[in-house]
Parts: C-alpha cells; structure tokens; sequence
C-alpha cells in the first residue's frame, strides 16, 4: 500500500475544537484558514465540518470545566489516524488563566497532544509553521498503517 | 449475448463509466478546486488533490455509529457511485462512444440522476443524528424543486427531436446527437435557448454548488447527512458528488452542443467542454453565497420552470 | 457585471498568498516574539516577577546567586517585564517560530543565574549593581563610581558620606 500511503498523506483534513477559548487563536485560525494571504489549503489542509472527518484536530482555549465532557465527546469521534496540536498556550499550560477555578487542566492531562503552538494567539505563519509539523507526523503515522 | 454482456460491463466498469468517469471525475474536481482558488487570488491546492484525499479516506477508521441503521448507513454511498457508473457508460460521446441500446434512453437516465440525491437523503435519515434529519428533508425539499424544471427540459429537447424526425418523441441519446448532427447544435436553436437556460439554473442545486449547496452546508448542519459518515463510506460519497459532476456537465454536453471530430480528437474536445462548464460552475461557486431553503425552492418553482414551459411551448406550438 | 470585472482583475493580478513555508515571511521590527535575558545586565529587582500577566518567570534564590526562570509556554508576550525592567535585561524578540512537540514541552525554558558577591569592605553576601543601574543612579560610571560597586548597600553609604575623591 505504500503509493496509498504516499497520497494519503498530502491530504491533511482539520477540524477546530474550541474549548472554552477567548476566540483570538480562533480568530487567527479562520485568518489561515479561509483569506487568500495565508493559503493553507496549498497544502492539501481543508477545514471539515464535522468532527468524524478529521485528521488534525486542532484545540484552542483553556480547558474550562464546562466543556472537558464535551471535548472528550468530540474526541473520541474522531477516527484514527490523527495528531493533536495545540493551539496558543492556553491549552498547552493555561496561559493567563493557570491558577483559576474554572480551569480543569492544561490539555495534556487529557488527551495526548502532539504538537504546541506558543502564543497569545500566535501569529498565522506560526501557526502554519505548528501546522506543517502536524503534518509530518501525521503523515509518518498514516504511511505507517498496513 | 454474451458478447453484448462484455459491451455492457466494459461500458459501466472502464470506459466510459467505473475507471475513466473516476480519473476525469476527480480530475476535473480538482481543477475547479484550483480555478476557484485563483479567482480568489490564492494558490489552491495541487490538481491532484481529490485523488489523495480520497486515498486518506480508504486508510482512515471508518465506523458506523452506535443509533445508526448499518445496512443502509453502509449501502447509501454505493447506490451515488454505482448509478452514475451506470449513467455515464449511457451517455454518447459524439465520434467517440455510442451506448449499446440495451441500456435504455432519456427517461431511464433521469432515473439514475435523481439516485444520488436519494443516497445522500438515505445517509441523512440513516445517521440518526439531528443534522442529519434536517439535510435529509431539505435534500427532498431541493429535489422537488429543481427535478421539476429538468422534466421540462428533457420533454422540450425530445420533442422537438422528434418532430424533426417524424415520431412524436424521440428519447434516444444517441438519436439526440445524431439530430444535432444534422440540423446543427441546439446551443443555437432559438426555440431551446430558455431550456438550455433552465438546465444552467438546474446544475447547481444537483450538484452542491452554491448559491443552492443547502443540504451539505458546513456552517448550518455541520455536513447535513454526511455529518456521520468516516473513512472509506466517505470517500465513496465524494467520488460520487465527483463523479455526479461529470455526468450532468456530459448530459448537457450531450443535450446541447455533442458533435465534434472522430477518434482522440473527439474525445478531447469532450474534455474541454466539460472544463468549460466546470469553470462556469466555478464561477458560481465563487460569486455567490448561500441561499435559504425556502428562497431556493421558491426560485426553482418560478424562473427554471418558467423557462422549461417556454421551450415546451415553443416547440409544442410549432412556432 | 462588476463582479466579472473583479474576478477578472483577481485573475490577471494573480495569488496575493505570503510565501511562507516555501519562502520567507517578513516580520515586522517591533515584533513581541520570544523572551530573551541578558544575564550580565540583570540585577535582580524581580519587577518582571511582579508584573508578568501569566505568571511565567519565576526567581528562586540559592548559594550560587538568584535563578531567572522562565517558561515560555506559559508567556503571552504581552511585553509588561521589558517595559518595567529598569535595566532592559529582559527584551523582546521577533522570534515567533516556536512551535515545538510534545516531547519538548517542558524544555521551553530560559535560565540565568546572576552571581552573589561578597562585599570588599565588610565581607556580605549581595548582588553587585551593574552598569546600567549605576547609569540610572549616578548618570556616569567614572572613577568616583567605580569604587562603590563593589560595596555592600551599607558600605556604600558610609564610603558615599565621605564626599567624591578628585
């Protein structure tokens, strides 16, 4: 399978997990995303409307308790293969918010990230930076399967 | 017998459906992707870019929901590709490919037309998710609409065949092409321009084009009834909204404007008046946003069929 | 039709797209990116300390001096720590290619210890003052200036009531 596995891994789908963010990485994320400055999908990437599509899952916000349930429900829809990136770092320790209450941890504590993304929000060339190294792991775990 | 069996499975499996409707199908799908992309003033993916998406999608875990009906959950995607493989072995290719008769004319065609659209309505209401349900009643809603006009398109371009030729109707693709042949394209025939307009009008709601892409729309349902779907079912509903694409762009080819040179030729000019009307269906895609499902049936109900009935009449009233 | 003239002139116009990763990407000069210190300026006021938002940098104190920490995967640069440092250790970069795995998550750190020294005159331990604090303070470092640096705060009082020697 191994010309399979070279197409299948210029095709990274994404998918945004917002868990309780401030909606500046969203912001920032929709900016690569969808304006013709900063094209992503010249790599193949594509934003998918449903979690059950997805390759890369992409976490922004700080894991607020509200919404742990919930982002281990969407989770778990998401089919294997995929890579976890966090993005901001809020998720990657709590940014701003590490002490408070309403924080249930950062996202490491669970799911297995794969990859971090500094910043308050980090700049769109960060993140395709942070994307293209999602990429390359996801693309040494898709060639991997039988 | 069995040398028209061969004819048929070749047909349906090589050329011109199964292998050769998948290559230009995606093919094409993914230089709209690229035209649409530079209209925008961005890169765009490479052209390749469907065929590894769809290669992704067979590696990836597809599993079928715990509320959801697994037989059709699993069945509906095949029904979408196995009918257009069907459709476009139907369809002549002027000097290129003439369909053997036994696969039927006009009306078994518009049959296999409205398949896909009841594949995705089969995945909707299999997923048992909200999102599905609501896709599942728009999609219907939407195929009530547009398969109103197209009716009147194919009853239009067969009668007037037919007239032509002494019959009352001719349903008969490949007599269709052989009329055009003679009496020049109906692209320029005064009394068909309004259905040719009608089927301009039809083409987007068919094929998930916006202004009329509701059933699947992301930032509404969250992919309607695909919202479910993973892995290899997946891909095989995007091959077939790939493949559904070719086929009404050759059917509008074939009703229109078929005739061209013979042999390699041929068939190339075949392939660049579907990347025409790709194009023009990028067009679309870029300029336009999203419209109401209400506003969408509405429309259809007014102008497409207005049309439709003009080109009926002109051509019923011997004018 | 203007939409068709727009679409044309996208056409003509061409891809508008930055070029990174295939090419480079222009930063702009005042760029907040990542946190750098200067361990030789640092004197030791913890004022980064006290106004950092996320609570990033962290001063912990043994024999060998005072240990600068910071994590930046915990930094907002919101750029409080170089407005109010009064010696500009702590700047600002125009680093924002930091995007790392998991694995090195925790390596995302800069360290700087600043040294004790004994005082000359009465043997403490302190931290020495370095230069841009004793421009601050006495707005030249000459001769006169030089010989208090190496005093104890105390010291320094008593060496500074002495009067300047010509």
């Amino acid at each position: 399978m191994g010309l399979f596995g070279k197409a299948a891994r210029k095709s990274p789908w994404i998918y945004r997990i917002n868990a309780g963010s401030c909606n500046g990485c969203d912001v920032e994320l929709m900016t690569t995303a969808c304006i013709p400055r900063y094209d992503i999908e010249r790599l193949g990437c594509q934003y998918c409307g449903s979690p059950r599509h997805a390759d890369i899952v992409l976490v922004t916000g700080p894991i607020t308790v509200g919404v742990k349930e919930k982002l281990l429900r969407v989770y778990a829809q998401v089919p294997d293969p995929k890579v976890v990136v966090a993005v901001g770092i809020c998720p990657i320790s709590g940014g701003v918010f590490r002490e408070s209450y309403a924080i249930a941890g950062p996202l490491d504590a669970f799911v297995p990230v794969d990859v971090n993304i500094p910043g308050c929000p980090p700049r769109p060339q960060a993140i395709i930076e942070g994307l293209a190294l999602a990429i390359e792991i996801w693309a040494a775990r898709v060639d991997a399967l039988a | 017998m069995s040398d028209i069996i061969l004819r048929v499975l070749l047909a349906a499996l090589v050329f011109p459906g199964g292998l050769f409707v998948i290559v230009l199908g995606l093919g094409l799908k993914g230089l709209e992707r690229r035209i649409v992309a530079r209209l925008q003033r961005r890169i765009g993916p490479p052209l390749l870019q469907p065929f590894y998406d769809l290669a992704k999608l067979m590696r990836k875990d597809g599993f079928v929901p715990e509320l959801a009906q697994p037989g059709v959950f699993l069945l509906a995607p095949l029904i979408g590709v196995a009918s257009m493989s069907v459709a476009m072995a139907m369809l002549p290719i002027a000097g290129v490919y003439t369909p053997a008769p036994v696969f039927g004319d006009l009306i078994v065609l518009f049959y296999l037309i409205s398949l896909p659209a009841l594949a995705l309505m089969l995945a909707g209401s299999a997923s048992s998710s909200p999102f599905g349900a609501i896709g599942f009643s728009r999609e219907m809603a939407l195929m009530l609409a547009y398969e109103a006009p197209i009716l009147l398109v194919i009853a239009a371009v067969a009668l007037h065949v037919g007239r032509g030729t002494g019959a009352v109707a001719s349903f008969d693709l490949a007599g269709i092409v052989d009329y055009q042949r003679v009496h020049g394209p109906f692209l320029l025939e005064w009394r068909l321009v309004p259905a040719l307009l009608a089927y301009l009008a039809f083409m987007p709601a068919n094929l998930g084009i916006p202004p009329f892409d509701i059933p699947e729309a992301e930032t509404e349902l969250a992919e309607g009834p695909l919202l479910e779907y993973s892995g290899a079912s997946l891909g095989l509903f995007k091959l077939g909204a790939a493949i559904k694409t070719l086929v009404i762009a050759a059917l509008g080819i074939v009703l229109f404007c078929p005739n061209g040179p013979t042999g390699a030729l041929g068939l190339l000019l075949f392939v660049v008046k579907c990347i025409v009307v790709i194009a023009g269906l990028a067009l679309f895609r870029v300029t336009m946003g999203r419209m109401r499902i209400d506003q969408a049936v509405l429309f259809y109900l007014k102008w497409p069929v207005l049309l439709g009935g003009l080109a009926l009449a002109a051509v019923t009233l011997r004018i | 039709m203007n939409i068709l003239k727009l679409l044309l002139g996208n056409l003509i116009k061409g891809p508008a797209t930055d070029p990174y990763p295939l090419g480079e990407a222009i930063t702009p000069a005042a760029y907040r990116g990542r946190v750098a210190i200067d361990e030789a300026t640092c004197v030791g006021c913890k004022m980064c300390e006290h106004v950092c938002a996320a609570g990033a940098i962290r001063f912990t104190e043994d024999e060998a001096g005072l240990h600068f920490l910071i994590w930046h995967n915990s930094c907002v640069t919101c750029g409080l720590c170089a407005v109010y440092c009064p010696t500009k250790a702590i700047t600002l970069t125009t680093n924002w290619q930091t995007s790392h795995r998991q694995e090195d998550k925790y390596k995302q750190v800069d360290h700087a210890t600043i040294p004790f020294t004994n005082c000359s005159c009465c043997g403490v331990r302190f931290l020495k003052a370095q230069d841009p604090l004793m421009l601050l303070a006495y707005k030249t470092v000459g001769p006169n200036e030089e010989r208090l640096r190496d005093l104890c705060p105390q010291c320094r009082q008593v060496e500074s009531a002495k009067g300047a020697k010509v």
